[in-house]
């Protein structure tokens, strides 16, 4: 799984690439950390690269939405590949997080 | 402006007690913060001011003869709580009384000083001392000597204040009649306006007690589905008995998400009571579990959100009812706008429900 986080007028942008399964959920976790700070975050991410996530993934979207939330920010998961967006959408991940 | 040597005396002493008031209008205004807040009631503001040295030169300068001291001088520090309702200025002033000691010969509930055909200016002003038992400070026993004015009013009465004094009139006499009569036309709207907001929170207290009680006795067919009702349902956590099922197809751990999102898609399928999203849920928890079985056994998916249930229950309701792709990306669009991704999520749905006879 590859991350990159950009900042572009006031939004972080991040790019997702690659799978999120219990090999590399830790790393995934580390990568996000720089997301976890600062006021308001307005991130977007864009999924158009993710090709698998696992519940281990899930867990740190539900981590991430959690801490965005608490800090009065927002998050948004856009260009999701069909199969990743139906492991939202059966688990009900997608009545969490906003996913366009 | 000028003043005579007695007035510049009292002036004098003001300049000389100034970081007295001021401490006393720290500690005045956190013990009011605090007894809001430890009292859980919502006021729209706390307010506080010491007398600028101007305003005091104007006062003097008009009835300086009145004071002996500057202690005769009850308002050099003023305090304000507004408050939204009516009823809450009085629950307000019985705090107030309860911890500071109230001057009763020199506070005045205005709203009894009007005679039965005027309107106006209506607050209640009580002339307080800080207690020692509140705040007490051995170098400076005067904190607990001063007396500081403590007005309670609605937002409304505020509104009404404020303009008023804005007009810069200082009495009735001075105002041309007809602009009189139009000032006390308004107060009388406001004075109907806050009694009416009132009785409209009471009554709509009285409605979700009622609720809660008909929840609690599961008479849901005589409760209608609105925001309320269907807060005090969850709180019944209906669902928890669907969500473990679904659950156990992977061990999965359960997310407890916000379901109230569904009201509204539950309103807009047509559920008039919690007597309908009951039967719902007697009715149609079966398919919804097998839906959940088709998609999720066989992954290795181990969380699921507690909303699951609800959104296959609501899947299962439109595709019984024959609304087919169109029912389900109805519901998804409902739940997180139109999307084109919505319209995919149905036609998957919909391919596994026929598979699992769920479709009329």
């Amino acid at each position: 799984m590859e991350v990159t986080i950009q900042t572009q007028e006031g939004k972080t942008l991040v790019t997702l690439n690659g799978r999120i399964d219990t090999t590399n959920a830790d790393r995934f976790q580390q990568d996000l950390a720089p997301l976890m700070q600062g006021d308001k975050p307005d991130i977007e991410m864009d999924c158009s690269g993710m090709e698998y996530t696992s519940s281990q993934g899930l867990r740190m979207f539900l981590m991430l939405q959690k801490s965005v939330m608490a800090r009065g920010g927002s998050l948004m998961l856009r260009n999701m590949r069909p199969q990743v967006r139906e492991v939202f959408d059966i688990t009900g991940f997608s009545n969490i997080i906003k996913i366009v | 402006m000028s003043l005579d040597l007695h007035c510049e005396m009292i002036l004098d002493e003001y300049r000389e007690r100034r970081a007295t008031h001021e401490r006393l209008q720290e500690v005045v205004t956190r013990t009011l913060h605090r007894i809001v807040e430890d009292n859980h009631l919502y006021v729209t503001a706390i307010e506080s001011r010491i007398k600028t040295e101007k305003s005091l030169s104007g006062k003097l300068e008009l009835k300086g003869h009145k004071y002996a001291t500057l202690d005769d001088i009850t308002d050099i520090l003023g305090c304000r709580i507004i408050t939204f309702y009516t009823d809450e200025v009085d629950k307000i002033a019985a705090l107030v009384e309860k911890t500071f000691e109230v001057d009763w010969e020199n506070s005045v509930d205005k709203r009894k000083l009007l005679d039965l055909d005027r309107f106006g200016y209506m607050s209640l002003h009580y002339i307080c001392r800080l207690p020692a038992a509140i705040y007490a400070d051995p170098e400076h026993p005067e904190l607990n000597q001063i007396r500081f004015e403590l007005q309670m009013r609605t937002a409304l009465q505020h509104v009404w204040a404020t303009i008023d004094h804005d007009m810069g009139y200082k009495t009735e006499i001075e105002i041309p009649r007809e602009h009189l009569r139009n000032m006390n036309r308004i107060a009388g709207m406001l004075e109907l306006a806050d009694e009416q907001f009132s009785r409209i929170r009471m009554a709509i207290t009285d409605y979700r007690r009622n609720v809660q009680s008909l929840v609690a006795d599961g008479d849901f067919d005589s409760v209608p589905l609105d925001g309320d009702t269907f807060r005090s349902y969850l709180e019944l956590d209906p669902f928890r008995h669907l969500a473990k099922r679904i659950a156990l197809i992977n061990q999965a751990e359960v997310f407890d998400d916000n379901l109230m999102p569904y009201l509204q898609v539950l309103l807009q399928l047509g559920f008039h009571t919690l007597g309908d999203v009951e039967r719902l849920l007697r009715n149609s928890s079966d398919d919804a579990y097998q839906l959940a079985l088709h998609q999720i056994s066989g992954t290795d998916l181990d969380i699921i959100a507690l909303s699951v249930t609800l959104q296959n229950l609501c899947c299962v309701h439109v595709l019984r009812q024959g609304s087919g792709v169109l029912g389900l990306e109805f519901i998804f669009n409902a739940l997180g706008g139109n999307t084109e991704a919505n319209h995919q999520r149905a036609e998957r749905i919909f391919k596994q429900a026929r598979k699992i006879n769920i479709c009329k």
